[in-house]
């Protein structure tokens, strides 16, 4: 079963993601904030990575240089309610950027792709 | 030894180069907190004036898109009205400040009754046949035309309206662009325009040239900072409804899924009817935050203001396992703000200092008076505090540490610090807590 590192500090949108993914045979650990995620890195392995941009303390880009410092080769996907941060220098070392949707399929596409299940 | 003099130059005695006195006179306008069209004005009363070059009239056309428009005309219509002028204007004790005001009735008068005519004044400058006036603005050049009733170059409608023969075009420009043009004559006096006054008509028209333009920039950028600010705020308010509703919009599809699940739908309601809450409650913040205008500063006793807050349920509510220490100078002078917007600024910053001190952790809050005339309001916590990269971070729209804050918080009260003209400091460092100082302008209590 492929794993996937949530970082998301809305309770109730980590819940449904959670749920949603769960649903598509993932196996989903939640954390809510950039601090806690790296610390996820660094004990556990996860196939792919998650993470909303505007959170509590250090926000996604923060986090995604920090990954990329020490694990280059887990892909990650940016998902947030913000648009204007597509064109952010940093979301480019994403390997996707989804604008939250009511709809969960971009998401389950995208991450079906990057784990190359297609 | 110093000797010291005072920023505007004072009154220039006769022997004084014109030059001087020209630049004075645009100089000091520009220092004075005058409007646009004012400093316009002076331009054209410092080519008018007995005191500048001395000019009988002066019109003034700014570009407007592609086109030349008489904006502004200065001057006496007849010779009758000229030495009414004249005279009033060589009275002694006249200032230069009473001259504008004078000139400013004369246009408003002149505005008055010749607006249609001028408005007939407008010429196209990309027109490959263009006509003085305007010719010079579209060439670049300044022009001086003489006989102007045989020269075919000279607009028609131009000259029935000014009827002179002789005028003098001064194109004003600013980084090669054309940002208006000046057309000055002796129409009452009829004395001809020498070198001399094209010289000093073409450092007033260049000062003018650039004033314009600085002008047209200062306002590009005050409408470029508000579209900024707009774009801004659109942004994090289209995340902030987002989130909820992503939300809303999941679980009740997981509804529509799997209908007959009634645990899972009781929760998934639960769970809408929250961030629906949470809708209403950005809306109300938002609209809160957006409208805030202080009608008018007034002196305001802190003392039974911090104390009622102190007394608050909601203060009160979270400060079971912590301590707030209230202490407020004897007799404390009275800050000039507004009671409520005060009142408010203190419960946001209050608030979160009890959010962010761990339990059994102290708040301090202080007021006191470090300097003349002005109040000092402290709040200290006891919470982690902040690296210099947090700190850069509290008073940017919309940054949060606060699972359902809005990150409008602290922008509120540095808009209330700013409406009352007062300031806003913070002291934070990671492991010492973060102290918020307030400096309020204040006055005595025996001067009420």
């Amino acid at each position: 079963m492929k794993k996937i590192l949530l970082v998301e500090d809305e309770k109730s949108l980590s819940l449904l993601y959670q749920e949603e993914l769960a649903k598509e045979g993932y196996q989903v650990i939640v954390v809510y904030d950039a601090d806690s995620a790296m610390e996820k890195v660094r004990s556990e392995e996860f196939d792919l990575i998650i993470t909303d941009i505007r959170m509590p303390g250090k926000d996604g880009i923060e986090l995604i240089a920090s990954i990329m410092g020490s694990r280059k080769d887990i892909p990650i996907i940016i998902n947030t309610a913000y648009q204007s941060y597509k064109d952010d220098f940093m979301t480019w070392a994403a390997d996707a950027y989804i604008t939250k949707s009511s709809s969960l399929d971009e998401l389950k596409q995208t991450i079906k792709k990057l784990l190359k299940e297609n | 030894m110093i000797e010291s003099y005072h920023l505007q130059p004072l009154n220039f005695n006769p022997e004084t180069p014109k030059e001087l006195v020209l630049l004075s006179i645009i100089a000091q306008s520009f220092f004075q907190p005058f409007s646009v069209e004012d400093n316009l004005l002076v331009i054209l009363t410092a080519l008018t004036s007995g005191t500048g070059i001395g000019f009988n009239r002066a019109m003034l056309f700014l570009s407007e898109g592609e086109r030349l428009k008489a904006t502004m005309w200065l001057g006496p219509r007849s010779p009758e009205e000229a030495q009414a002028i004249w005279t009033m204007l060589s009275s002694p004790g006249l200032g230069y400040a009473e001259v504008v005001e004078h000139n400013r009735e004369l246009i408003a008068r002149t505005m008055e009754s010749l607006k249609p005519q001028l408005k007939l004044l407008n010429y196209p400058l990309e027109d490959d046949n263009l006509l003085l006036p305007a010719l010079a603005a579209g060439k670049k050049e300044i022009i001086l035309v003489k006989e102007a009733f045989s020269e075919p170059l000279v607009d028609r409608h131009f000259l029935d309206f000014v009827q002179v023969d002789s005028f003098l075009c001064l194109p004003l420009l600013a980084h090669n662009e054309i940002m208006g043009e000046i057309v000055v004559d002796n129409a009452i006096t009829r004395v001809p325009i020498n070198q001399r006054d094209i010289e000093l008509a073409s450092l007033c028209a260049l000062l003018a040239g650039n004033y314009i333009y600085t002008t047209n920039l200062y306002k590009k950028v005050v409408e470029m900072e508000k579209m900024a600010a707009l774009g801004e705020m659109a942004a994090f308010i289209s995340h902030q409804l987002r989130n909820p509703i992503v939300a809303i919009g999941g679980f009740t599809q997981q509804l529509l899924n799997n209908p007959c699940n009634p645990d899972r739908c009781h929760r998934n309601l639960g769970i809408i009817q929250e961030e629906i809450k949470h809708l209403e409650a950005i809306i109300y913040q938002l609209s809160h935050f957006l409208k805030i205008k202080i009608k008018e500063l007034v002196p305001v006793d802190i003392q039974p203001i911090l104390k009622g807050i102190v007394e608050r349920p909601d203060i009160k509510n979270k400060t079971q396992d912590k301590t707030v220490s209230l202490r407020i100078m004897d007799n404390p002078p009275l800050i000039i703000c507004d009671p409520v917007y005060f009142e408010e600024a203190i419960v946001n910053l209050l608030d979160n200092a009890l959010d962010v001190s761990p339990a059994g952790g102290k708040i301090y809050v202080r007021a006191c008076q470090t300097r003349k005339n002005w109040l000092t309001i402290l709040i200290k916590d006891s919470g982690p505090g902040l690296d210099e990269k947090g700190k850069e971070k509290l008073f940017s729209p919309f940054y949060t540490t606060k699972e359902n804050g809005l990150g409008l918080g602290l922008l509120f009260v540095k808009r209330v610090m700013e409406m009352c003209g007062g300031k806003i400091e913070v002291q934070s460092k990671p492991g010492h807590g973060t102290i918020f100082k307030l400096y309020f302008k204040a006055q005595e209590r025996s001067g009420i």
